[in-house]
């Protein structure tokens, strides 16, 4: 447990994804939570190729790691960007009230 | 020429059938008639021509089964049994045709009328003309299926539909046994064609079967099974119950089903097979007794009844007897001579009294007839006619085929043929009191009907009584002009058509006993007249002492309330069990509406996935995730 | 190496835990920020790792965009506090029960696959690993990014070019009350028809179009 191996940083990893996980639908209140748990999930991500990357002495990781950077942002912009407009439309973004695919 | 006595009326029917509504009843009408007249004008031609230069064939229509053995062929056959009969039927059934244009002319549905009595004459012929018991089966079933569509032609009425779906069903009882005697024929003779049968039934005199546990001899079973179907097409004893409800059909149909032809098909099948019955005494017992059994109970039923229609219904099954009874003691030939008299002058009293029924205005009912005989002359000297043939007045054609069969049960001189004579003679006692009660009731006597007026009974239409005149005129010579042919002293006419085994005696019999019959006959005229329209007290006084006795006849024996109770009802029941608990309770409830219900159940809970809410999506994606993710790291 | 293991759990346990509270607090202002702890956090540990230019990008780009446009829209839509209906499923299972237990199942299976992996033979722990420190992280992956893997970069670029257009074409709309100089049209003014000569009579007035 004192040397700090691959394992813990994967071990990390693999929490910050599963509670990332479990905050998509766990929630109630309202749907930016769900894009920040989005976000937890994808630093999940960042954080193994990361630690893969230095354990392997391959540079590969560090980029990829970039590019997912990259399109997080771009997908945070546009998700955010699209609940303005949905809160422009219905006035609420409570998660309980999206269910116009109700059927 | 004998293709087109069979297939003739066929083409009428199926003319008149299909294309009835675009034709018009009045073509359909000469139409079907034209073609059966032709095609009795032709039977009478090869009746000639059998007569004359003892012409036989066998016409090929078609190879009908060919496989393996069993070969069985369309054809027609003629030889001088089918050709009486062809006779028989394509007269009394163009006559028929003739006299339903006149009958039928207030009904709206003439085309098909027409067109199901040309189909019976089709499957009559082929009935008579068949040469092998698969043709014979056919031409069986198909006169029974006529006679349902005919007895139910007025189908709205539910009293119809009702005595349609009882001919049917009895006569299918006695075609089941019918049916497994030909199984046995064909199963130990290796054929069902006659003449093969014929040649090979005194090979297997001797052969013993075991049926339903029973030993039989073979042929005795056979003969027997024959004769069950030709109980249930011949409304004998216990098979009889469909023929006075059959009278719910029109009066044609009564007059040529019941009277004439279909009913007659029996006796045709027993006078066919006699090469078997011959070699079966037992079988031929069985054959007298019930026909003598017959003979008597419906005559004693006709005594009470009071539906004119039924009346004569009744006395068609006691003439039945009668034949049956003649071919029980050997003497087939007889039979079919009295089946000849019989059909024109039981025809005749059908007609005339669909003529009375027509005259007063639907009515049936002899208690609400009475003193007319002046207003209808013409109805009531062909009436006359027919009741003196049926009776057995001295030289109209009746008294000499009737005493002709009770001649030859006596001279036969074993037990039944003593038996088979007297019951006869009492039986003609009977006959001839019920005939002239009809009568008497009918014409004489008071004016008892409350819905018409006197002044409106009218003469019925020309064309209804022409053919009743041809008839009667037929019911008065047959007799005398063919009693030589048919059953003369050393007859060459049947050929080997029938078979004898031993010649018929044929020494006269004794004096008292050919006298006896026609006195018996002539007395009755008189004593039914004073009991039936001069002193009614006496009948109703001894009515009154012997209700009993009178209950017993008027419910016919009680034989419908005994199968009644016995068959109709326990099946009715089973029925409905089956119905309620089997089809509806347990296969509609596991098949069809088991489904649907589940169906409808498991999507109404399926509809919950489809919730709208973006975390239950991904909530569920994520729980197939999971399997996934196990199942790729468990294997 | 006792100071690593040190840094390192004291920082993967702020980690995880504000990742929780991001999920479960009840402020949603108070979620970014703990969303804000947990890339701090991480990105500490990238520094810790070697991959100090990550870590920098990680708080700059994360950190100073992402976490701050999540901030503006919580603020601009006004929903910072949030009444959590305590809408029990009627009928329904319970959501946490069975989403800790499904979490729960995802962990185990993710630490199965890490623990079956570290016993295998070619494994080399971390520590026996010598961090090449002649060449800067930064130095390195520049070497590669703008060499080997252009294309990839150049896309990139275009993926955020394309999220900005549609962020801009999403949320955009003209305000049509408000009156506008439209310079193309300005410019093309022509004499035709701008300036017209009308012959007025004495009294009555002049009809303009407009």
């Amino acid at each position: 447990m004192i040397e700090i191996g691959l394992g813990h940083y994967l071990t990390l990893a693999a929490i910050i994804f599963t509670i990332g996980i479990i905050g998509i639908f766990l929630n109630r209140k309202n749907v930016i939570i769900i894009l920040m748990s989005i976000e937890l999930i994808l630093l999940a991500a960042n954080i193994n190729l990361v630690s893969f990357s230095i354990y392997l002495q391959n540079i590969v990781g560090q980029v990829f790691t970039m590019f997912i950077l990259t399109v997080a942002a771009a997908e945070a912009a546009v998700g955010l960007a699209i609940i303005v407009i949905y809160y422009k439309n219905k006035g609420s973004i409570d998660v309980e009230h999206i269910d116009s695919l109700k059927g | 020429m004998e293709y087109a006595i069979v297939l003739l009326p066929l083409l009428g029917s199926i003319v008149s059938g299909f294309f009835g509504k675009k034709l018009g009843a009045k073509v359909c009408q000469i139409l079907t008639s034209s073609f059966v007249s032709i095609s009795a004008i032709l039977s009478l031609f090869i009746f000639y021509k059998v007569f004359v230069q003892d012409y036989s064939s066998n016409k090929l229509i078609f190879n009908w089964i060919s496989s393996g053995d069993f070969h069985v062929n369309w054809s027609i056959q003629i030889d001088p049994l089918t050709s009486v009969m062809l006779v028989i039927v394509s007269l009394i059934s163009s006559i028929i045709h003739f006299y339903s244009i006149g009958y039928m002319s207030h009904d709206p549905h003439k085309p098909r009328f027409m067109s199901y009595l040309s189909l019976f004459t089709f499957a009559m012929f082929t009935l008579v003309s068949a040469d092998n018991f698969l043709q014979l089966y056919f031409g069986w079933e198909g006169v029974g299926l006529c006679s349902y569509l005919l007895i139910g032609f007025w189908f709205k009425k539910p009293s119809a539909n009702a005595a349609a779906i009882k001919a049917f069903i009895v006569n299918r009882v006695g075609d089941f046994g019918f049916a497994i005697g030909i199984f046995l024929i064909f199963f130990f003779y290796g054929t069902v064609n006659y003449n093969e049968v014929f040649q090979q039934t005194p090979l297997l005199l001797q052969k013993e079967i075991i049926f339903l546990g029973i030993e039989f001899n073979l042929i005795t079973l056979i003969c027997l099974l024959l004769f069950f179907g030709a109980m249930g097409k011949s409304a004998q004893i216990l098979l009889h119950t469909w023929l006075p409800d059959a009278m719910e059909g029109p009066t044609p149909v009564s007059a040529l089903i019941h009277a004439a032809t279909m009913v007659t098909a029996g006796v045709f099948l027993v006078v066919r097979c006699s090469p078997i019955f011959e070699y079966s005494q037992t079988a031929l017992n069985v054959v007298a007794i019930v026909g003598m059994i017959t003979a008597f109970f419906a005559a004693s039923v006709a005594l009470v009844q009071n539906d004119i229609k039924k009346i004569v219904a009744y006395s068609t099954c006691s003439q039945l007897g009668y034949m049956f009874f003649a071919a029980g003691v050997g003497a087939y030939h007889v039979a079919i001579f009295h089946l000849f008299t019989h059909a024109f002058f039981k025809a005749l009293l059908f007609l005339g009294s669909g003529c009375v029924i027509h005259s007063f205005n639907e009515e049936q009912d002899i208690r609400s007839m009475g003193g007319v005989w002046k207003k209808i002359p013409y109805t009531y000297a062909l009436m006359i006619i027919g009741t003196l043939a049926l009776t057995g007045f001295p030289f109209l054609s009746g008294y000499y085929s009737k005493d002709a069969i009770i001649e030859f049960a006596y001279l036969k001189g074993n037990t039944v043929g003593y038996y088979a004579a007297s019951v006869g003679i009492f039986t003609a006692l009977l006959t001839a009191m019920y005939s002239w009660r009809l009568i008497f009731k009918t014409f004489h006597g008071k004016y008892n009907n409350k819905k018409n007026n006197l002044n409106s009974i009218q003469e019925s239409p020309l064309i209804m009584l022409i053919p009743s005149c041809l008839l009667a005129i037929g019911a008065i010579i047959t007799g005398i002009l063919f009693k030589e042919m048919f059953i003369g002293f050393d007859t060459q006419f049947w050929n080997n058509s029938i078979l004898f085994l031993q010649t018929i005696q044929h020494d006269h019999p004794p004096t008292w006993l050919l006298v006896l019959t026609p006195l018996i006959v002539i007395v009755t005229i008189p004593t039914a007249y004073y009991l039936f329209v001069k002193n009614e007290r006496i009948l109703k006084n001894f009515v009154l002492k012997n209700q009993l006795l009178y209950n017993f006849l008027i419910n016919k024996w009680y034989f419908d309330d005994l199968y009644n109770f016995i068959f109709v009802e326990p099946i009715k029941k089973i029925g409905l069990f089956f119905w309620r608990r089997g089809d509806i309770n347990t296969i509609d409830r596991y098949g069809p509406d088991g489904l649907s219900r589940l169906v409808k159940i498991i999507s109404d809970k399926a509809v919950n996935f489809q919730s709208g809410y973006l975390y239950h999506y991904a909530f569920v994606m994520l729980i197939g995730f999971s399997i996934l993710l196990t199942y790729l790291i468990l294997y | 190496m006792l100071v690593h293991s040190l840094f390192f759990y004291f920082f993967s346990i702020i980690a995880v835990f504000s990742a929780i509270m991001v999920t479960i607090s009840k402020n949603t202002i108070y979620s970014v920020f703990f969303l804000i702890l947990v890339f701090v956090s991480v990105s500490i540990l990238f520094i810790m790792i070697g991959a100090e230019f990550l870590g920098m990008i990680m708080l700059i780009v994360y950190v100073g965009a992402v976490a701050v446009l999540f901030l503006f829209v919580v603020m601009m839509l006004n929903i910072v506090e949030q009444v959590t209906k305590r809408s029990s499923r009627k009928g329904f299972i319970n959501y946490i029960s069975v989403g800790s237990i499904v979490g729960a199942i995802i962990f185990l299976e993710l630490l199965v696959v890490i623990g079956g992996w570290k016993y295998k033979g070619t494994f080399i722990p971390l520590s026996d690993i010598n961090i090449n420190v002649d060449l800067s992280n930064t130095h390195v992956l520049g070497n590669i990014l703008y060499t080997d893997y252009i294309h990839l970069f150049q896309i990139a670029g275009m993926i955020l070019l394309v999220a900005m257009i549609g962020a801009i074409t999403l949320t955009f709309s003209k305000r049509e009350n408000i009156k506008r100089q439209n310079y193309f049209e300005q410019i093309q003014r022509e004499k035709t028809n701008a300036v017209s000569l009308v012959d007025v009579k004495s009294g009555k007035g002049v009809k303009l179009d407009d």
